[in-house]
């Protein structure tokens, strides 16, 4: 064949936060980071732990393609946020891909609650909430990534612009009953993060998008018990659990140019999830419950 | 190079309504670019002739009027007989209309919009289905607009239109989900083709010029990414089309430079940039 094709993201420097792996199932970070990689660019894998950051690079390095270096910090932390966006532009020379993944369900959720049974009594509503893993969950998932992209956008627009990609969750499109309250409204809070840097650096050259994952398999479910993953491919119309991969494959698209004129969106990769409305799925784990 | 590049639609036979111009016919090419074979379905006969011929062996034309139900079940038959299989069919061809005000509606007029706009994606989808429950998938993309998301800036039957098929791209996705059936919808902004001047009516070389001149100051601007352009829908469609999608369906993928995602009145700009225009004429 004639055709020439091309790596997607030849040249491009990228940060993917949380890109660490820390079991063989890996998270949306590490997929993300790997497949942005696989396209040609240069990655800088952010995690807080040394350990499954260098898991990260090493997947990479192995593959010899694209191009993999570590920062190890506390995306939550401003200092340590501004520190990441300087390491990748003083390593490659530039930044033009900032993928904001972190994220965490809180630490109640995550440890205790749902890993035995699933049971409206054990949710957190609005009278449960607990101040500390409200705050945790903002800082998480909506402050770092205001605080990444706050630092990320001038050194960005110094080159002609970039693109900023958050990862959100379906929880963040239609409350859910799974998660923390916490969850759900800062996941959410992070939509309009997305809208609001779109809106107002749009004329840097900045685009901002969000891909909104939904029930995937992955190391941040690896805990659910099978009983639960049956019920939510059930609810996804395609009827499958959507894989790392799959987020990954979107946020190589909102990174390439291809997607140059997209900006401001909330994108699903949900098996049809929310396009089939929520509603029907809630009925269906009420159902399931009062079994 | 440890990394093997493969086209992205290798082996998948895929038809492009409306593939002669425009978003269609950029489709088409950046299709055929990555593997895939492509049926394009136009009403002008000539130019889709010519530009199959242009395009090598792998581009077919068929000639089709996509509001007529004939037409449609014709072109799902010539591809099974051409290339024995549909794994991608995106609902393309549209026509847009200008402002005309409510009580100067006519029932022609709502017809033609809602069959050329609506029907041409239900008749695709309706011949396409059954062969793509036979072959245990496919991707169906719909060609919407941010006027069926906003309520100005177009036309106000369009807009009806277009939110219609943005609707039912998700009535679809969820129904066809079980067949591994995946329906998406690709909304642009106004994006730099003869449609967006006024569709059908053909308007003067001296208007359109004038309106792409301030149509892309617009998008400059004030949103700062330039204007869109049929290759900004191409790739979208792509990425929808591939495998890389899998597990999306049900979207209405904007494409717009950001354009919905904040409160800006659309007829506010517009004005505005016509002032700038005026300033730039008066010297």
């Amino acid at each position: 064949m004639s055709i020439n094709l091309k790596p997607r993201l030849e040249g491009k420097v990228c940060i993917v936060t949380g890109a660490g792996m820390h079991d063989d199932l890996g998270g949306t970070g590490m997929a993300t980071a790997v497949s942005l990689a696989r396209e040609g660019a240069k990655v800088l894998v952010a995690d807080i732990s040394e350990k499954n950051a260098t898991n990260t690079v090493q997947v990479i390095r192995n593959e010899n393609f694209g191009q993999a270096e570590l920062f190890i910090g506390d995306a939550t932390s401003e200092e340590e946020s501004k520190a990441m966006i300087e390491n990748a532009e003083n390593q490659f020379g530039r930044l033009d891909v900032l993928v904001n993944n972190l994220g965490y369900g809180g630490p109640t959720r995550r440890r205790n609650k749902l890993k035995q049974s699933y049971s409206l009594d054990e949710s957190r509503g609005i009278t449960e909430i607990d101040k500390q893993n409200w705050a945790a969950a903002f800082d998480m998932n909506l402050n770092s990534a205001m605080l990444a992209s706050r630092h990320a956008i001038p050194i960005m627009a110094k080159t002609g612009g970039g693109s900023i990609i958050n990862v959100s969750s379906c929880d963040a499109i239609s409350s859910s009953l799974n998660y923390d309250a916490s969850y759900a409204v800062s996941k959410g809070a992070l939509h309009m993060l997305t809208r609001s840097t779109a809106a107002w650096h749009g004329r840097q050259g900045i685009r901002a998008n969000c891909i909104a994952p939904g029930h995937l398999h992955s190391s941040f479910s690896n805990h659910f018990d099978p009983d639960l993953r049956e019920r939510r491919k059930q609810i996804v119309p395609l009827g499958t659990e959507g894989t790392p991969w799959d987020v990954a494959m979107a946020a190589v698209f909102l990174a390439s140019d291809e997607s140059r004129w997209i900006s401001g969106i909330i994108m699903p990769v949900d098996g049809g999830l929310f396009a089939a409305q929520p509603i029907l799925a809630h009925d269906f784990i009420t159902k399931q419950k009062t079994k | 190079m440890s990394i093997n590049l493969k086209p992205r639609l290798e082996g998948k036979v895929c038809i492009v309504t409306g593939g002669n111009s425009g978003m269609g016919a950029s489709t088409v090419e950046l299709f055929l670019k990555e593997g895939a074979r492509v049926v394009i379905a136009a009403r002008g006969e000539e130019a889709g002739q010519a530009l199959a011929k242009r395009l090598g062996e792998n581009a077919i034309f068929h000639r089709t009027d996509v509001s007529v139900e004939t037409d449609v079940k014709a072109l799902v038959e010539a591809t099974m007989a051409e290339c024995g299989r549909v794994d991608v069919l995106f609902n393309n061809a549209g026509i847009a209309q200008g402002y005309v005000p409510v009580e100067e509606f006519t029932m022609e007029d709502f017809d033609t919009l809602f069959k050329a706009n609506l029907a041409s994606c239900f008749l695709g989808i309706k011949y396409a289905v059954p062969i793509m429950k036979q072959q245990g998938g496919g991707s169906i993309i719909n060609n919407g607009s941010v006027a069926g998301v906003i309520t100005e800036g177009s036309g106000p039957l369009y807009s009806g239109t277009k939110a219609a098929v943005i609707h039912m791209t998700k009535v679809w996705a969820t129904e066809l989900a079980e067949h591994r059936i995946r329906v998406n919808c690709i909304s642009p902004g106004a994006i730099i083709t003869p449609i967006f001047w006024g569709g059908h009516q053909t308007q003067s070389d001296e208007e359109n010029s004038l309106r792409t001149q301030r149509l892309t100051e617009f998008y400059d601007d004030d949103l700062g990414l330039g204007a869109g352009t049929p290759e900004d829908i191409a790739y979208a469609a792509l990425y929808l089309a591939s495998d890389e999608s899998r597990h999306t369906t049900g979207l209405n993928m904007r494409v717009d430079a950001g354009l919905t995602c904040h409160n800006r009145p659309w007829r506010d700009i517009i004005s505005r940039s016509e002032k700038r225009n005026k300033q730039i004429e008066g010297g």
